[in-house]
């Protein structure tokens, strides 16, 4: 039928295609994140939205009152109140603009785009940064960490974020409006482990088999979809490090995440 | 109805939602402002506070802002409910503004001005039920009073 073809070409559009996957899956979490940051912004930006214009409002009435030079005792009772105005709002400002510089830490502690090489870092940083763009996929869901006293890892921590950020929104996902997720941290001389347990549903023996297969998902079409987890598990490889799933129907699934304390780079 | 205090609550699980909008509201409106922070809070309040619009966050945890708004009807039905909303939630949120039969939904950030509108709308609205329902009530002493009077005039012919 066809003709032979050179397996040198035959490997270049392989690559090309896995660097394609790639590249999709990334921009799927990119969503996912985009998504988190847009929701998690919103809070405080509309406070601090409807703050500015009460201080311009605030700000009108007291240049009305003083312009006539002469403050009535109903003025000074007006001015009390625009007083009172302006306390609630500078203290909420203060909440407001502290919420959002903890949101641009998380980010960094994300992304990291500065340095995108191997560091030395502290997974506990990674995964609450990781949480703290997730809040909007959290809802009624209890998070209950049991850290252990891990030392530092060396990693590629952009990519390790990618990692827990795949497992935690899929277990977020997983469990919908209510449920448990719990993240437990241990180490011992050589290794660090992270365990995200949720308590949804569970997956069935036939999904487990095809888990880590890349374009394999149960959530439907969307590009990006099913790559998460044939993702991440190249990226733990990549580590030399191993994934783990422990799963029963109806009660829940642990990923469990095992790195090397000192970076052992591994095969992609 | 002679109290012309009108009452404005708002609920929000995030403080400076809530703070923001009383500030506003304090400044600029003549309306008495209820703040709350979690939902049930407000239900026990709103059996004892006479409320004219009820200002509630859609995401909110224990209890979501269209499931408070639903029992907060039971308990003051002439009160204009309205619905704050995220941009990712929108959806959501008008297809349970149609089922809760709510006043009207306002997506965050909001605009003050707009705000300002929809609260001294909802105000007249709830005012219009309350003289409706006083309206009605006296209609129905006045329809008692006259079968009353209806039947001493038959018993006197009688």
């Amino acid at each position: 039928m066809s003709e032979p073809r050179d397996p040198h070409t035959e490997l270049d559009e392989l690559r090309r295609a896995q660097t394609e996957l790639v590249n999709s899956a990334k921009l799927a979490t990119l969503g996912s994140l985009v998504a988190g940051v847009a929701h998690e912004i919103n809070t405080p930006l509309g406070a601090l939205h409807s703050n500015h214009d009460v201080i311009e409002r605030a700000l009108n009435k007291l240049q009305d009152i003083l312009e006539d030079e002469v403050v009535t005792p109903d003025e000074l009772e007006e001015v009390r109140k625009i007083v009172r105005a302006m306390d609630g709002v500078l203290h909420t400002n203060g909440i407001a603009v502290g919420r959002m510089v903890k949101l641009v830490d998380s980010l960094r502690t994300f992304g990291r785009p500065d340095r995108a090489d191997v560091d030395r870092v502290d997974l506990h940083e990674g995964i609450e940064g990781t949480l703290a763009l997730l809040g909007h996929e959290i809802h009624d869901i209890e998070i209950l960490r049991e850290f252990g006293d891990i030392p530092l890892v060396e990693c590629y921590p952009d990519r390790i974020n990618q990692v827990f950020m795949n497992l935690l929104l899929n277990a977020l996902q997983a469990m919908g409006e209510h449920g448990t997720l719990t993240i437990r941290t241990r180490s011992n001389s050589n290794q660090a482990s992270v365990a995200i347990s949720d308590t949804g549903p569970g997956i069935s023996p036939e999904t487990r088999e095809h888990l880590f297969d890349p374009g394999f998902t149960t959530k439907g079409e969307r590009v990006g979809m099913g790559l998460g987890l044939a993702i991440s598990r190249q990226i733990v490889d990549q580590h030399s490090g191993d994934m783990e799933v422990d799963s029963v129907l109806g009660e829940g699934t642990t990923f469990t995440v095992s790195l090397p304390l000192d970076l052992i780079e591994g095969a992609a | 109805m002679s109290d012309r205090q009108t009452t404005v609550m708002i609920v929000d699980d995030e403080e400076m939602v809530v703070t923001s909008i009383r500030s506003f509201l304090e400044l600029d409106t003549p309306h008495r402002v209820l703040t709350f922070t979690s939902p049930s809070d407000a239900l026990e309040a709103l059996a004892v506070e006479h409320v004219h619009v009820i200002v509630a966050d859609y995401m909110m945890p224990g209890m979501d802002g269209v499931t408070f708004l639903t029992e907060a009807r039971d308990c003051r039905p002439q009160a204009s409910r309205i619905l704050l909303t995220g941009y990712a939630d929108r959806h959501n949120a008008i297809r349970a503004i149609n089922e809760a039969g709510l006043y009207h939904y306002l997506q965050k950030p909001w605009d003050n001005d707009e705000l300002k509108l929809i609260i001294r709308n909802g105000v007249e609205r709830s005012r219009l039920f309350n003289e409706l329902d006083a309206r009605v009530a006296a209609l129905e002493v006045a329809n008692e009073e006259l079968s009353g009077l209806r039947q001493k005039l038959i018993e006197a012919f009688l």
